[in-house]
């Protein structure tokens, strides 16, 4: 299947204009696949880390949302031991990769533990903060600072 | 297939693989040429490992804020809208539909003027306009395109244009908003609907479907009462065109028969649990404990209203739970505002080839392509934003009769009826004046309809007492056109004199006022040849219209920017109530 107008014009901004702190390389061989990394937020326990996730624009998208997942290990109330997200910006087709991962970077500067994907992690965040944002510190040095 | 004859580099060859490999690098590389060119020597090489380099702070520090200001032209308004918002419930309902007008004027301001004070105050007019929680993330936005703005001038992005035509327009129109927000809280009828709300979010289960359910309160006091569908109650008509309390009836076992209600005072909607079972949840918080009565939660656009918890795992219909998704304060959209007057100016331009001046919504959010070319099928939602048909085919059957917008999550039933009372512009106030000086632009409108045009304005505004009374017979027809050309001067004179206080002036540039001649020619189709016709239209028109306002007016509310304050699917697969 021929890619999609849309895609080819996203990916052409995404390199014209790249956002800051985010990148989003499509691989040579399959333009629907991306490597993304995203730089922490800073005055977040993710600053200074940069976190890789692949993201897969299936078939059907936009009408789809892009399959999105974390590879880097990080600790975050809303993203599961799996890397997958929980995030419900990933409806309607308006979006676009960039807002995506927009809201992606977002997400890790402000942790939403009511809505939690990683039960643990949420309960922790929720009872003892200071020491669940330490723990997200030291995941971020030992995983995401190479 | 068709995408490859699409990009500019298509030309190449349609042969599969390599061939768009090809026609992508080309891309990338006519891409490069567009960036700037102080982007340094690692940008040119065309090897997709090379761009990692970007990643490093140190590359990508010197080169944001360019790089922002691409941001913002490029996609379109609503495109890169969530970038702005709140975190993560970034696209939600109304922070996304809002954004998009809101960013374009507030957006368009701070990039075609320097950072100076007359920015600043016009984005507080705006902030202050919407609500405080919606802004929240707006400011470092704007202070950053304000910075950036400085900086456009010497890079060379392809849209340069708008911007500069823009900049009129968008001081100007600030104003004209604020009125339009007085204008709305004037006529008084507090309207809710409620959506079905499917979570997206995989592992949670559908909850209980049901038909959008809209009400229009007959009274300040009245009462929405939400509980178990019973027969007893009769058949509910789910959108009534009157204004009903009618109850609200949902056919699940865990809805209580009195399980919630919504009030309206203030100017603003509440809901109180009142002493359901199985609990209500207001963006996924229970209200009050099982069988308790809870106190007034006020709720806004957007927010997520549970009743109960999915019973047997929700497997039968009968025990599932019922997600809604409330709208209201969405008045403003349904009111001329400036996005959708730019649309409606696009739409109207279409043929005439030329889009430059044009600022609403220019691209088709769902191909990126864009919507500006004439001669292709597009559609248009209430809410003013457009697609191409084909684009936006699947999204318009997948539910029909509903339809969401994607842009701004506004819903609209696509099967009611026909709204043709087409005089909606004119009892707002800001209208008046340019309509009335655009009528003086254009000699070419028939005599006899355009003044009485003008006088229906005026009257409505109570600029000047209106001598006209309906007139049958021949000669004081002619007297009266007389009197209408007269009217008409000082019309124009008045008119000014409004735009100078209010500001209007600047916001009606010269596309608009075409548009408002089509838009006469549309409402008054009488040649100025049949000399009763003309003249009675005003006198007719006005009762009929005071008579229509309020059934399109939603809310008086003065805050349409209310976002929902959740950040995220709701997770409900009975976490929510053990919690």
């Amino acid at each position: 299947m021929a890619l999609p107008k849309r895609i080819i014009k996203e990916t052409e901004r995404l390199m014209a204009e790249p956002v800051p702190g985010i990148n989003a390389v499509p691989h040579e061989d399959n333009l629907r696949y991306f490597d993304v990394s995203i730089h922490g937020p800073a005055q977040s326990p993710y600053e200074g880390g940069i976190f890789r996730l692949e993201l897969f624009l299936p078939d059907d998208y936009p009408m789809t949302p892009p399959k999105i997942r974390f590879l880097t290990k990080i600790y975050h109330p809303n993203i599961d031991r799996l890397g997958r997200i929980c995030l419900d910006t990933t409806g309607p087709p308006a979006l676009q990769i960039r807002t995506i991962l927009l809201s992606i970077q977002a997400l890790l500067g402000a942790p939403n533990p009511d809505d939690p994907l990683a039960n643990d992690v949420a309960q922790r965040w929720k009872d003892d903060e200071p020491a669940a944002i330490q723990t997200a510190k030291e995941w971020t040095r030992t995983h995401a600072m190479t | 297939m068709s995408a490859s004859t699409a990009t500019a580099s298509a030309s190449l060859s349609d042969c599969p693989r390599p061939g768009r490999l090809r026609r992508f690098s080309q891309l990338r590389a006519y891409t490069q040429t567009l960036s700037h060119s102080s982007s340094g020597g690692h940008r040119s090489r065309n090897s997709l490992s090379s761009r990692v380099p970007w990643l490093s702070p140190s590359s990508s520090g010197p080169e944001s804020p360019t790089l922002q200001v691409g941001n913002s032209t490029a996609p379109g308004p609503e495109s890169d809208q969530p970038a702005l918002s709140r975190y993560t419930s970034a696209p939600t309902a109304s922070s996304h539909g809002l954004g998009v007008d809101t960013q374009t004027s507030s957006a368009e301001s701070s990039r075609s003027t320097p950072p100076n004070e007359p920015t600043q105050r016009s984005t507080n007019v705006m902030a202050r306009l919407r609500s405080a929680s919606a802004v929240q993330g707006r400011p470092p936005r704007t202070i950053a395109l304000a910075r950036t703005a400085t900086q456009e001038a010497p890079t060379s992005l392809p849209e340069p244009t708008p911007a500069a035509t823009d900049a009129p327009e968008s001081t100007g129109t600030i104003p004209t908003d604020a009125v339009q927000v007085t204008a709305v809280s004037a006529n008084k009828k507090a309207t809710i609907r409620f959506f079905p709300y499917q979570d997206t979010f995989q592992s949670s289960r559908p909850s209980l479907p049901f038909v959008p359910i809209a009400r229009t309160l007959p009274s300040e006091s009245s009462v929405i009462r939400v509980g178990r569908y019973s027969e007893r109650d009769g058949i509910p008509i789910p959108n009534p065109t009157e204004p009903s309390d009618a109850p609200v009836g949902f056919k699940s076992k865990v809805v209580s028969r009195k399980h919630c209600e919504f009030i309206y005072s203030n100017g603003q909607w509440h809901i109180k649990d009142v002493g359901s079972s199985s609990g209500t949840f207001l963006n996924h918080m229970r209200l009050s404990q099982p069988n308790m009565v809870s106190r007034l939660y006020s709720i806004k656009d957007g927010d997520i209203v549970q009743l109960g918890i999915d019973f047997r795992g929700g497997e039968e219909m009968i025990f599932r739970c019922v997600r809604i998704r409330i709208e209201c304060n969405r008045s403003w959209q349904q009111q001329p505002n400036e996005f959708n007057k730019n649309t409606e100016s696009l739409i109207k331009n279409l043929g005439k080839g030329d889009g430059a001046d044009y600022s609403g919504c220019r691209e088709c959010s769902i191909c990126l392509g864009s919507v500006l070319r004439p001669y292709q099928c597009l559609f248009m939602a209430a809410c003013a934003h457009v697609w191409h048909y084909k684009c936006i085919s699947r999204l318009l059957h997948q539910d029909y009769p509903m339809f969401q917008c994607p842009n701004c999550r506004a819903f609209t039933d696509l099967s009611a009826e026909v709204d043709d009372s087409n005089d909606v512009v004119e009892n707002e106030e800001a209208k008046g004046p340019t309509e009335a000086t655009s009528t003086n632009d254009s000699a070419e409108v028939p005599a006899g309809t355009q003044p009485a045009q003008a006088t229906t304005t005026t009257s409505v505004e109570g600029q000047q007492p209106t001598p006209l009374e309906p007139h049958s017979e021949e000669p004081d027809f002619v007297t009266d056109v007389e009197n209408l050309h007269l009217q008409d001067d000082n019309d124009e004179a008045s008119g000014s004199g409004i735009d100078m206080e209010d500001g209007h002036s600047s916001d009606f540039p010269a596309p608009n006022a075409s548009n408002d001649d089509l838009a006469r020619s549309a409402t008054i189709s009488i040649p100025g040849f049949q000399p009763t016709q003309p003249l009675n239209v005003p006198a007719a028109r006005q009762p009929h219209l005071r008579a229509d306002t309020p059934g399109r007016s939603e809310t008086s509310d003065d805050n349409p920017l209310t976002p929902r304050n959740d950040s995220g699917p709701l997770a409900f697969d009975g976490r929510a109530g053990m919690r």
